[in-house]
């Protein structure tokens, strides 16, 4: 079946990006688990790099398997994915095992699966199946959106209760970039990102967030030209910010609040929350240039840095590759994203569209948040570095996406099979 | 239809340019804060990373050791064995063996194990210390079989001549408390730093330099052995060396004469002003509080009513008594009061208000008969004529620029200075217009307010015997540091301004003849060499009287001055002199000849503090 023509046509610079990115996890890996630190690590994290190596393998015949199948079943098949992810995620909550704290991950014989991620998919597809099904939104038009919003929220909220903060955030982030690409005017795409903005700008000081607050509005007044809707925006901002300052001081838990405040000031507790932070910046800002050396990195070596073959995977790459290897690892998973987006506009199915817009979304906020977090941009948010960090199930599922986007590519042409 | 078509293309479009712009937005914002970390302040974690991985081992420097004059070992230093425990390597079910080889019973290692855990889990600790080498040889040839356990090796001070104490000038050395630890920077808790004598002096010299090891550690706290071979390691800086003027056989000597006693011997070098020995009585014994702290040994020594702590060749202050006389004299003639030839008549005491006693016979005398015959009223009244002609102010203005009433500057801790009181000081102590001539006079004979040191009166012997060069005792000769330079300390060797060489002549010959002719004719007159001294007893209102002696010898070209002081002794003639009369033979003759005059001092009637 594979003749020359139709495999011309597959998009061999996303392969290309995906293999690089995942033998720079792997490179890392083995560093980080099979080094000379191996020697302080116990053996069931030694054995970490072999399970990624099995992992790629399985993430292999899953990209080549899923081409074999009808494009159509994805849109056909989403709602019913959805609600088998959804009861998955219930499952994990009632019978689910424990890691570091968060009880996301479902124990069926030898497979250990991290549901959440295989939600993410399911509801991606849920979302851009409901959506192609729909006429644009509009803000006379406010029902398809929060049917839109409660498809993703439900997800949201049970890794919420899984404990899994991090993947809430993920899926949160979804709302805004598909409303958005359905034709949510620009004002209110702009409002409803804001609390985000705010809330970071607040963090770092409340005057900073009172800042972002008044230019949001004002730009949301430019672009919409609703008195009532900058009004609101306004004063949501203005509520956030103080919101947030009495979260800060009042309603967070202490360890919240201590994470937030390492965040701030890393010196402020250098040996409980700050430790992580001031670890994973030493390694990088320490790895310079060219970096320390491959497996020559005395803070990943030595076991300075938590959880170095997963959420601090860049750390590792920081130190011993230095400023190439980081380098290299942001144009990678750039090209990744914007060729992704490129394929995204070159195509001509919504469903597809949607799909390869959610899935682009996804990939960078993970991206985004993890780096973010290593380099203390950000509060430290633990979520993987896509197919660079350490796990099977984030490796696996993120290649299913993926593997659903080189499918719908390579079928673009075949509006037939679409309709 | 079709616009709307259209419409919708173009948002798709925008949309598009909005996901790219922000994404590279943020994609830049990420590659700016790792060129911000990596190239930027790199300079700030690079030194960061370097000290997780590195735990710097301080290591001791060896302690300078001190000498004698002629290149003889004083003080060096030996090793003490200690056994370390990492207990996350150790297996417990070796404690049988250890104990075993240590001779200790097994509960008792097994708390010490449990202990050094307490302490930390991946940490070496100190376990046993001060194990015998014989010991610690048996634990390293056993080291295979006892993982965990290592050895740490560090010193103490040790004293290579047997029986030599000079434990007052030596010192001892003590773990350094937390106020001084706070006070000086460059010492570690647990360093013992030096609190008396030399070792205290000369602190800061002998102590050196630490060096640094530098051990890779993990985030544990696990130590993976030396940082690339110890390349960047910095060897510690050996302490100083210290020579000193001590002369140990006659140190050795005179030790063994104060022995029993209670008092100080100091002898000198008169043209020099290096100490040849000196000695406070009693002594304590140094090898004990060198090493692990002996804790019965140092109540014992704090309490004894001896007070064998006490430094009494530079902190005792007594009267010097008829020692004082010949610097008198000297005084007299310098303020022309009176000459050579100024003869009195002596009825047997000096009458002026009220009878001022004197022990020496009745008759002429003049100024040597004076010396010679330690007549008390030759010199009461020649002090009436000074504080008459001249004042008490002018006296203390010469006798201070001899030495006396401020400390000499001898290198060795917790000197005093005596006292020498002038006009104010008897105005601080009598108050104003109170004191009269009584209270003058009796300066005359080195009696009232005056006091003096032994090492003070041993300078004034010197200082007569060179014929008036100012001597500055001191203990370091030279200071010779491990980079191989050498510090001479100077000293003072001007000639004192008022002196003149005539008239100290006259006081030599009246010491000189005080040996031949006068009291100290029964223990400090030799045929071989010419000695000139001067008795004195200093008064104690509170029991018998204190000897003293000063002395130098030959008298024509003096080669050691000497001064000693016995508490309780009674008459310096009987007491003092025949001390210093053996320590100037065994230093110029390098034996003792006079076993009459050794017997006695050994078996001296020595008086009990209260009479």
């Amino acid at each position: 079946m594979a003749d020359i023509v139709k495999l011309r046509n597959y998009n061999w610079t996303l392969v290309a990006l995906w293999l690089g990115l995942i033998a720079t996890g792997l490179i890392a890996i083995y560093s980080a688990t099979q080094g000379p630190v191996s020697k302080f690590l116990p053996s069931y994290i030694q054995i970490n790099f072999y399970k990624q190596l099995i992992s790629f393998g399985i993430a292999v015949i899953v990209l080549v398997g899923f081409q074999y199948i009808n494009p159509r079943s994805f849109q056909e098949g989403s709602y019913i994915f959805y609600l088998l992810g959804l009861a998955l995620m219930v499952l994990t909550l009632l019978v689910g095992k424990e890691v570091n704290g968060a009880k996301s991950w479902l124990d069926i014989g030898p497979v250990n699966l991290q549901t959440s991620e295989l939600m993410k998919i399911a509801t991606i597809l849920a979302v851009a199946n409901y959506l192609t099904s729909r006429r644009n939104i509009s803000t006379e038009n406010f029902k398809t959106a929060l049917t839109t919003v409660l498809i993703i929220l439900v997800p949201a909220v049970l890794v919420l209760l899984q404990n899994d903060t991090g993947s809430a955030i993920i899926f949160l982030s979804l709302i805004p970039v598909v409303l958005f690409w359905s034709g949510l005017p620009y004002g209110v795409s702009l409002f409803i990102i804001s609390p985000a903005i705010i809330g970071y700008m607040s963090i770092i000081g409340w005057y900073w967030g009172l800042l972002a607050a008044v230019i949001i509005s004002l730009l949301v007044f430019v672009l919409q030209r609703g008195t009532w809707l900058t009004f609101t925006s306004f004063v949501t901002g203005i509520l956030l910010v103080i919101g947030i300052q009495v979260a800060l001081f009042q309603v967070l838990q202490p360890h919240q609040r201590a994470r937030i405040q390492a965040f701030t000031d890393p010196s402020f507790d250098p040996q409980g929350t700050g430790w992580n932070i001031i670890q994973a910046k030493t390694a990088i800002g320490s790895g310079g240039l060219y970096g320390k050396g491959y497996m020559e990195g005395t803070q990943t070596q030595l076991r300075f840095l938590p959880e170095q073959w997963t959420d601090f995977i860049i750390a590792v790459i920081g130190e011993e590759f230095g400023f190439i290897g980081t380098t290299v690892v942001v144009l990678l998973m750039l090209g990744f994203v914007l060729a992704l987006l490129r394929a995204a506009a070159l195509h001509k199915h919504p469903f597809a569209q949607l799909v390869f817009v959610g899935v682009t979304a996804m990939y960078a906020v993970h991206f985004f948040i993890n780096i973010g977090s290593a380099t203390a941009l950000i509060p430290i948010i633990g979520v993987p570095l896509p197919f660079i960090s350490y796990g099977g199930s984030a490796l696996i599922t993120n290649t299913l996406m993926f593997a659903i986007c080189l499918n719908l590519d390579f079928y673009k042409r075949k509006f037939s099979i679409y309709r | 239809m079709k616009t709307m078509q259209h419409n919708k293309k173009k948002r798709t479009q925008i949309s598009i340019r909005i996901f790219q712009t922000i994404i590279i937005f943020l994609g830049l914002i990420i590659l700016g804060r790792l060129f911000q970390l990596q190239i930027l302040e790199y300079d700030t974690y690079k030194p960061l990373s370097r000290q997780n991985a590195l735990r710097q081992q301080t290591v001791n420097p060896a302690r300078g050791l001190i000498y004698d004059r002629y290149g003889e070992l004083l003080v060096d230093n030996k090793p003490i064995y200690s056994l370390t425990i990492t207990p996350s390597s150790y297996d417990t079910s070796n404690t049988p063996i250890l104990a075993g080889i240590l001779g200790i019973p097994v509960a008792e290692v097994k708390k010490q194990v449990e202990e050094a855990r307490a302490y930390s889990w991946h940490r070496a600790s100190r376990f046993y210390t001060e194990i015998d080498f014989e010991t610690f040889s048996k634990i390293q040839e056993n080291i295979w079989q006892l993982p965990g356990i290592g050895h740490q090796i560090e010193s103490k001070r040790h004293y290579p001549v047997d029986s030599l104490q000079a434990s007052h000038t030596l010192g001892y050395l003590r773990e350094i408390s937390r106020e001084e630890y706070l006070k000086q920077e460059s010492y570690h808790l647990g360093d013992r730093i030096g609190k008396t004598g030399l070792e205290k002096e000369y602190e800061s010299e002998l102590k050196g330099a630490y060096g640094t090891d530098y051990i890779l550690v993990n985030a544990m706290g696990q130590s993976l052995g030396s940082y690339q071979d110890g390349a960047i390691d910095e060897a510690p800086q050996k302490g100083a060396n210290l020579q000193t003027t001590l002369d140990t056989e006659l140190q050795l000597l005179a030790e063994d004469l104060m022995e029993g006693k209670r008092g100080a011997a100091v002898a000198i070098n008169p043209q020099t002003g290096g100490i040849l020995s000196i000695v406070s009585a009693p002594q304590f014994d140094i090898r004990r509080l060198s090493g692990r702290v002996d804790s019965d040994y140092w109540v014992q020594i704090n309490t004894d009513p001896d007070n064998p702590l006490y430094n009494r060749a530079v902190s005792s202050k007594q009267p010097p008594g008829s020692t004082f006389k010949p610097l008198m004299g000297l005084m007299g003639l310098e303020l022309g009061v009176i000459t050579p030839k100024t003869t009195i008549y002596n009825p047997g005491y000096y009458s002026r208000g009220r009878r001022y006693n004197d022990l020496a016979d009745p008759g002429h005398y003049d100024l040597g008969k004076a010396i010679q015959e330690s007549s008390n009223t030759f010199f009461f009244w020649l002090m009436d004529k000074i504080v008459h002609s001249h004042s008490i102010d002018r006296w203390h203005e010469l006798a201070a620029s001899f030495g006396l009433g401020k400390p000499t500057g001898i290198d060795l801790p917790s000197e005093v200075s005596g006292i020498l009181p002038d006009s104010s000081y008897l105005n601080n102590v009598l108050g104003e217009g109170t004191w009269g001539l009584g209270d003058q006079i009796s300066l005359g004979v080195g009696q009232g307010f005056m006091a003096t040191t032994p090492v003070q009166m041993a300078k004034v012997a010197a200082q007569i015997g060179n014929g008036g060069y100012r001597v500055s005792p001191h203990l370091v000769h030279a200071i010779k540091k491990s980079n191989g330079r050498v510090i001479y300390p100077n000293a003072d060797t001007s000639k004192i301004s008022w002196i003149d060489s005539k008239e100290i002549e006259v006081i030599k010959d009246g010491m000189r003849r005080v040996v031949k002719y006068g009291s100290g004719r029964y223990y400090a007159d030799m045929d071989s060499i010419k000695i000139a001294g001067k008795t004195g007893t200093s008064q104690n209102p509170h029991g018998e009287d204190h000897g003293w002696f000063i002395a130098f010898a030959p008298v024509d070209d003096p080669k050691i001055a000497v001064a000693v002081l016995i508490e309780n002794g009674g008459y310096g003639s009987i007491s003092a002199a025949p001390v210093a009369s053996l320590m100037i033979e065994k230093y110029l003759t390098r034996e003792i000849n006079r076993s009459r005059v050794y017997n006695y001092v050994k078996n001296f009637k020595y008086k009990s503090r209260n009479g």
